[in-house]
């Protein structure tokens, strides 16, 4: 039974059955090797149990993988878009003070507060608003009522001077006034009429310009690294052009 | 009334994760004191318990339940130990605080002990790891796993796939040896005596 330390060891750890343990008790009471070996090694278990790790500095947890990202906006302006979209936005502003036909690869760029847009999405502005302001017809129109006006004065005239000597210095002064007044009428109605004008011109194509600039950035939402560049290009084009006439 | 293993491990399954954590804050301690007192490192032994915990949950699926998830862990962390001491092509060692500060161990003594008992118990916890790292893996390992751990032989048998013989052998062999170097090192203690 000494030979084998299976019922030692078993007897030790408590791991032995009801009939294995009362037979090696009964080897014990006359076995003094066996007490003096099961004595020594409980010592050691005892010993061992001193033996402790360091405390260490836990904290470690499982956390979930990052969570999934925000899904990304549809139209997201990157640096380089943003610059590209701000390069159109002072491209377009410029070139529509610039009154500039550009041609590029076969494409007509017509730009100026002055020229028709020929987008089609803000045709319902109104084809007459959209008509190019013709200044020489324009200027031509007043030089013909002015002088209406001049022949209108000279045939009132021969009647007045006929008389004239009829006339005291008082009724020529109030006809003077009369004439100057109508006529200072006429060009205040012209004027406004004028100013009105001007402001529609510039209402509308500020709406026009506004839609291009909108059709413009869409296409630009749309467009591949080469039709950046190609777009890139053709502002560079319009730039100088402008630089140029200026 | 806190759940058991095998309920916070179904959870986990289920893709919970605080019930996976609770497992990590429930066996954190006892599977860094295995990979230290197996591989004797203190910054090593963190890692190999980290590890086993994220081997753990990533082969959370695998977990079929026949063994109980503690010596599943066991086994991944055992794995790991191995791992590591091939790596390092080094037997364990034991690594003991080279101060020993006698407020911080007042605070770890119980009431009754006094300064002199405290001090004693930690020379003899260096003498004992000393001794352990002398040891052959295969013994080391299984005195840990009993001793510490409390394993039944069964348990340590599954776990190192070896006869329950085996196991008793290398107990009884392993507790020999260390009963000879700790006497032999001069430590005396009555402790379980």
């Amino acid at each position: 039974m000494c030979e084998s330390k299976d019922l030692l060891i078993g007897f030790l750890y408590g791991e032995l059955d009801a009939a294995d343990r009362r037979t090696f008790q009964a080897h014990l009471t006359s076995c003094a090797d066996c007490r003096e070996e099961l004595a020594g090694l409980r010592a050691t278990r005892g010993q061992i149990a001193s033996w402790s790790p360091p405390e260490p500095d836990f904290g470690f947890r499982i956390v979930r993988g990052a969570a999934a990202p925000p899904p990304a906006p549809r139209f997201r302006i990157s640096p380089a878009w943003g610059l590209a979209a701000a390069a159109v936005l002072i491209m377009g502003v410029a070139a529509g003070i610039a009154n500039l036909d550009v041609s590029y690869g076969g494409l007509v760029v017509r730009t100026g507060w002055n020229r028709g847009g020929d987008v089609a999405s803000v045709q319902e502005a109104g084809a007459q608003a959209l008509a190019p302001v013709d200044w020489s017809a324009q200027t031509a129109a007043l030089d013909r009522r002015l002088r209406e006006l001049e022949t209108s004065a000279r045939a009132h005239a021969p009647v007045q001077t006929a008389s004239a000597d009829d006339l005291s210095d008082a009724d020529v002064l109030r006809l003077v006034r009369e004439m100057l007044g109508q006529s200072e009428t006429r060009q205040q109605r012209e004027f406004a009429l004028r100013l009105t004008q001007i402001a529609q011109d510039f209402d509308t194509k500020r709406k026009l310009d506004l839609a291009a600039i909108d059709q413009g950035m869409a296409r630009l939402q749309n467009a591949s690294g080469a039709e950046v560049r190609q777009y890139r290009e053709m502002m560079q084009r319009v730039a100088l052009a402008a630089y140029q006439q200026k | 009334m806190p759940s058991t293993d095998e309920e916070l491990v179904a959870r986990s399954m289920g893709g919970d994760l605080d019930s996976f954590n609770q497992l990590v804050l429930r066996w954190e301690r006892p599977i860094y004191a295995l990979a230290y007192r197996v591989i004797g490192r203190e910054e090593d032994a963190r890692d190999v318990a980290q590890e086993t915990f994220l081997r753990a949950f990533r082969a959370l699926k695998g977990f079929k339940g026949q063994a109980k998830f503690s010596s599943w862990l066991y086994r991944i962390t055992l794995n790991l130990c191995r791992d590591w001491m091939r790596r390092e092509r080094r037997t364990p060692v034991s690594q003991a605080p080279e101060g020993v500060d006698i407020i911080e161990m007042a605070g770890e003594g119980t009431p009754s002990e006094s300064i002199e008992d405290l001090v004693s118990r930690h020379e003899l916890g260096r003498a004992v790891g000393k001794a352990m790292a002398l040891l052959p893996e295969e013994q080391r390992t299984a005195i840990i796993l009993k001793e510490y751990h409390g394993l039944t032989f069964q348990e340590i048998a599954d776990l190192l796939d070896c006869p329950l013989s085996t196991v008793k052998t290398r107990l009884y062999q392993g507790l020999s040896v260390l009963r000879k170097h700790l006497h032999e090192s001069g430590v005396e203690s009555t402790f379980g005596q």
